[in-house]
C-alpha cells in the first residue's frame, strides 16, 4: 500500500504554538521621540496598564487596598498632601489648626470646590465622608484604622469643619493625606454600596466613565477640575488637566504588560519586573518611575499566633537559617534593595539592623533543637513529637510580582536545608483574604502602606489581631505585647518630634527583638512609560501616579 | 475479511521510517528519563544556587539556569516523570473509562446502548479542555484533580472509537461462529472481541499519550496542575514566560520537550496505526 506518512496537523501545530510564543517575546520596541519639548499638548487618551488586581469597587474607603489607591488617585482628592520633602500642604483643605490637648483640629476648606455631580465641597461633605468611612456598614479597612480616634465631627460654618478625637493623633494629618479617606461627594455616597463602587464621585481631575468588569475602566476629564494640590503650578494659560481622557487597563500578566508598552498599546505600565526594567535602561523610548510605597516596608510576617512561630526560638531559626540578599541581588537586577527595618526606607524614622539578619545556619540548628524539634525525618525535616516542621506560606499572586514569588521558592529552599517544610501556596486575592481570615497561615507577606511611622501601630498594636470591619486585620505576625502596645499607644499620641522618634525607635526594637518579621525590601513600586508621556510623577503621599499634570507629546 | 489476530501480531513485519526511528528514540530516552533520570541528570532539580541565576546555555548547564539558579536541563530530566507520570496516568483513567462506555454501548441492550452514546455525544459537545476545566473547577486545583480531570476529558473521544471497533468485532463471523458453537458472553468477549480491539486501544493510548501529555502541561502552565518549584514542564513553561524577552532558554527547552514527547508519540502511534491497517 502507498506509505502515507505520519499526521502532520497535530505536530505542525505544536511547533507553531512554540514557536509563536517565542516570535510573540521578540516583537520591537516602540519607537523613539525626540527630547521633552516645553509646552504641554492638551488632548489625547493615555493607556495605563496594571498588574495589580483589579479592585472590586473603585471607592477606596471599602476596604481600602493599593490598586483602588492607584486608580482613585486620578478621581478623588484628599484634605491635605505632601511636599516632595515630606512637610504637610494644603490641599482641599487650605489651613488648620491644632488645641494644646491635641484633642481639637479645626481645617478650614477651600471654598470653590465642587464635586462632578455638582454637590458642592463644604464641612457637610467632610463630615459625611468620614461618617462613611467609620460605618461599619462601609466594610472600610485602611481608612478606618487611620481615622481610628476621630471621635466627632462638627460643621463649624460651611467651610470650617471641626474634628474631635478621642486622644491627640500625632499622624491625624499624615492619614488624611491619603487617598483611602479622600472626599468624595456626600450626594454619591448616599447610593447604594454596589452603585458608588461603580463610580465613586470626587473633585479629582477625571471622572469615572465606564467600567468594564475584568478588562478596563474610563476615565475621562474633569472640565472644572480646579483643585490641584499646593504644590502644583499651573502654567499660565493652562488648564489641568491635559488629558482628555485615560483607559485604566488590567493586564495582570507581567509579560503581556511589558509588550504592551513596548508595541505603544499602552503609555504606562505598573509592577514592571525586574528584568524588564534593567534591559529598558538604554532605549531611548521606555522610562523609568521608581516610586517607593511609604509605610512598612515588604517583609514576610511570622504568625505568633500559633505553633510552631509562639515559640521565639523557631522564629528566630527561621530568620537565620534563610539568605535573603543573594536572592535579591540576582533576582532583582539591583532594582530593590535588601531591608533591615520594619519601616519603609522612605520614613525617616525607620530602624535599621542589619546585623539581626545575618544568616547563620549553625545558630539555627541550635535554636531547633533546643525547641524540641532535634530529630529529621526520612526526607531531612525537623520532627517534634511525632509531627514535622511544617509552614504553610499562603501567596497572593495579585500582590506578588513572579520575581518575588521566585524569591519564596529560594527562601522556601534554604528553610528545606534547615530542617522547615514551607508549604507555598498561590492563591489569588480571595482566597488569600480567606486563608488569613481562618488564621491558616505560618508565614505570609502583606503590604501595607500608609504615610508616617503611625503604621507600626496598625500592623503590631495587638489591637489590630481584631479585625476591621472589612474583615482585614493587619496585624498578621500576631504581635501580642503589652509594653509595645504601650509605646505604639504613647507615640501615636505625642505631638514632640523627640519624643515620638525615640518611642518609635523602641517600638522597632521590639519587633525586630521578637523575630516576628523577616523584611525583604521597600514595597516595590516600579513604573515604566513611554517617553511621549510628559509630566507624569508620584504623589507624595502613598506613591500613586498622578495623571493630573500629565501629557501626551506627539 | 476480519481474521482474530491480536495486538503484537500487526507489528510484525517491523521496518521503521526514519521518522519514527528518531521518534521511537525520543520516546525511548524519555522512558529512561521517567525511571531513572538520575541516569542522565545525577543533580538536584531543585537545588537553588544564587549565584548561578540567569545563566545561558553552556558547557556546564547544557539547557542554562533559571531565575533561582537552578540547572533547566536536570529540571528537564527529572520533569520527565512529572510529566509522562500524568500524561500515562491521564490516558490510562481515560481509556478505562471509555473501554467500561464502549463495552456497554457496544455489546448491551439497543436502549442502552442507545443512552451511553447519547451521553458521550453531550460530553463530546464539549472542547476537551474545557472539560477538564470544569473538573478542576469543582475539585480544585492539583496535580492529582488535573491528571483525573485530563483522564476525563479524553475518554469521550476513545468511548466512540471503542464502540465502533466493539460492534464490528460482534458483528464479525468468527464471533458468530463462537456463538453458534455456544462459547459463553464472557468467553466471547475475553477471547474473540478483547483482543481484537485491544490492538486499536494501543494505539489510541500511544496517540492519546502525546495529547495528555500536552493537555496536562497546559493545566500546568495555567497554574491549575503542579506548582512551582516542581520540575514539571508545564510549570517550568509559566515560570519562564515573565523572563521571555530576556532568557529565552528557561522557556525554550520545558517547551521542547513537550513539543518532542507529544511529536514522538504520534509518530510513533501513526506507525503502528499504518501497519495494523496494512495487516488488516
Amino acid at each position: 500500500m502507498p506509505s502515507r506518512r505520519f499526521s502532520r496537523p497535530r505536530a505542525a501545530v505544536v511547533l507553531t504554538a512554540a514557536v509563536a510564543l517565542l516570535i510573540a517575546a521578540c516583537s520591537p520596541g516602540g519607537g523613539t521621540t525626540g527630547e521633552p519639548t516645553g509646552e504641554p499638548v492638551a488632548g489625547g487618551t493615555l493607556t495605563y496598564a496594571s498588574g495589580d488586581a483589579e479592585p472590586s469597587c473603585l471607592d477606596p474607603h471599602v476596604g481600602g487596598n493599593y490598586p483602588q489607591a492607584l486608580i482613585a488617585t486620578q478621581y478623588l482628592e484628599s484634605l491635605v498632601s505632601l511636599s516632595d520633602d515630606g512637610e504637610v500642604i494644603p490641599w482641599l483643605a487650605t489651613e488648620w489648626t491644632e488645641s494644646d490637648d491635641g484633642l481639637t483640629w479645626e481645617f478650614r476648606l477651600r471654598e470653590d470646590v465642587t464635586f462632578t455631580d455638582g454637590t458642592p465641597f463644604d464641612a457637610e461633605a467632610v463630615a459625611a465622608n468620614i461618617e462613611h468611612v467609620q460605618d461599619p456598614a462601609t466594610a472600610s479597612s485602611t481608612g478606618y484604622l487611620a481615622l481610628a480616634k476621630i471621635e466627632n465631627v462638627v460643621a463649624v460654618d460651611d467651610h470650617l469643619v471641626r474634628l474631635e478625637l478621642s486622644a491627640p493623633d500625632s499622624a491625624l494629618l499624615e492619614s488624611l493625606s491619603q487617598v483611602w479617606v479622600a472626599m468624595e461627594s456626600p450626594k454619591a455616597l448616599e447610593r447604594s454600596q454596589e452603585e458608588n463602587c461603580a463610580a465613586p464621585v470626587g473633585t479629582g481631575p477625571f471622572v469615572v466613565d465606564e467600567w468594564e468588569r475584568q478588562e478596563s475602566v474610563t476615565l475621562v476629564r474633569n472640565d472644572d477640575y480646579a483643585s490641584p494640590p499646593a504644590d502644583v503650578e499651573v502654567p499660565e494659560g493652562a488648564t489641568l488637566p491635559y488629558l482628555d481622557s485615560i483607559v485604566w487597563r488590567f493586564i495582570p500578566d507581567s509579560a503581556s504588560r511589558y509588550a504592551a508598552l513596548q508595541s505603544g498599546e499602552a503609555q504606562v505600565i505598573d509592577n514592571a519586573q525586574p528584568d524588564t526594567i534593567r534591559s529598558a535602561e538604554p532605549d531611548d523610548a521606555i522610562e523609568e518611575l521608581d516610586a517607593p510605597r511609604p509605610g512598612a516596608a515588604n517583609r514576610i510576617e511570622l504568625n505568633s499566633g500559633k505553633a510552631p512561630f509562639d515559640d521565639e526560638r523557631v522564629r528566630e531559626a527561621f530568620i537565620r537559617s534563610v539568605n535573603v540578599d543573594d536572592g535579591i541581588q540576582s533576582l532583582f537586577f539591583g532594582t530593590a534593595e535588601r531591608s533591615y527595618s520594619p519601616l519603609s526606607s522612605v520614613e525617616p524614622l525607620g530602624l535599621s539592623e542589619p546585623d539581626r539578619f545575618a544568616v547563620d545556619t549553625a545558630a539555627a540548628a541550635d535554636l531547633l533543637d533546643e525547641a524540641g524539634w532535634d530529630e529529621r525525618d526520612a526526607e531531612g525535616y525537623r520532627v517534634k513529637d511525632g509531627e514535622r516542621l511544617t509552614l504553610d506560606f499562603p501567596v497572593s499572586t495579585n500582590q506578588s510580582i513572579p520575581a518575588e514569588q521566585s524569591l519564596f521558592e529560594q527562601i522556601q529552599a534554604d528553610a528545606k536545608t534547615a530542617g522547615f517544610q514551607v508549604n507555598l501556596h498561590p492563591l489569588d486575592l480571595s482566597s488569600w483574604y480567606g486563608a488569613l481570615a481562618e488564621n491558616d497561615y505560618d508565614l505570609v507577606s502583606a503590604p501595607y502602606t500608609k504615610v508616617g511611622p503611625d503604621v507600626l501601630r496598625i500592623l503590631y498594636h495587638s489591637a489590630s489581631i481584631e479585625p476591621a470591619p472589612s474583615g482585614y486585620f493587619a496585624n498578621l505576625a500576631q504581635v501580642d505585647d503589652a509594653e509595645l502596645d504601650e509605646l505604639l499607644t504613647r507615640a501615636s499620641a505625642t505631638s514632640d518630634a523627640g519624643e515620638r522618634a525615640d518611642l518609635y525607635a523602641q517600638a522597632q526594637r521590639i519587633i525586630l527583638d521578637g523575630y516576628y518579621i523577616l523584611p525583604l525590601y521597600d514595597q516595590q513600586n516600579h513604573f515604566l512609560y513611554s517617553s511621549t508621556v510628559r509630566g507624569l510623577r508620584a504623589m507624595p503621599t502613598v506613591s500613586t501616579p498622578t495623571f493630573a499634570e500629565a501629557w501626551l507629546a506627539s | 475479511m476480519i481474521r482474530p489476530r491480536t495486538a503484537v501480531a500487526g507489528a510484525t513485519a517491523f521496518r521503521p521510517t526514519v521518522a519514527e526511528a528518531i521518534a521511537g528514540l525520543v520516546l525511548v530516552l524519555l522512558l529512561v528519563a521517567a525511571l531513572w533520570p538520575n541516569l542522565l541528570a545525577p543533580g538536584d532539580p531543585l537545588a537553588v544556587s544564587h549565584t548561578d541565576a540567569f545563566r545561558p546555555p553552556s558547557l556546564t548547564h547544557l539547557f542554562g539556569t533559571d531565575e533561582s539558579g537552578r540547572d533547566i536541563y536536570t529540571r528537564v530530566v527529572h520533569g520527565a516523570s512529572e510529566s509522562l507520570r500524568i500524561g500515562v496516568l491521564a490516558t490510562a483513567i481515560g481509556i478505562g473509562l471509555a473501554i467500561v462506555l464502549g463495552f456497554v454501548a457496544g455489546l448491551g441492550p439497543r436502549w442502552l446502548d442507545f443512552g451511553t452514546t447519547r451521553f458521550v455525544e453531550v460530553l463530546f459537545a464539549f472542547p476537551g479542555l474545557l472539560l477538564a476545566l470544569l473538573f478542576i473547577v469543582v475539585t480544585g486545583p492539583g496535580v492529582l484533580s488535573s491528571t483525573i480531570a485530563v483522564g476525563l476529558a479524553t475518554a469521550p473521544g476513545y468511548a466512540r472509537i471503542i464502540r465502533s471497533q466493539v460492534r464490528r468485532t460482534a458483528a464479525a463471523e468468527f464471533v458468530e461462529a463462537a456463538r453458534v458453537l455456544g462459547r459463553g458472553r464472557l468467553w466471547i468477549i475475553t477471547r474473540h472481541i478483547l483482543p481484537n480491539v485491544t490492538a486499536a486501544l494501543f494505539v489510541l493510548a500511544t496517540l492519546g499519550l502525546g495529547q495528555a501529555v500536552i493537555w496536562v502541561s497546559s493545566l500546568s502552565y495555567l497554574g491549575l496542575g503542579a506548582v512551582p518549584p516542581a520540575a514539571e514542564w508545564g510549570a517550568m513553561l509559566a515560570a519562564g514566560r515573565t523572563y521571555i524577552a530576556n532568557f529565552w532558554w528557561m522557556t525554550f527547552f520545558p517547551g521542547l520537550a513537550i513539543v518532542a514527547s507529544a511529536a514522538a508519540a504520534t509518530v510513533v502511534g501513526r506507525g503502528i496505526q499504518k501497519r495494523n491497517r496494512s495487516a488488516a
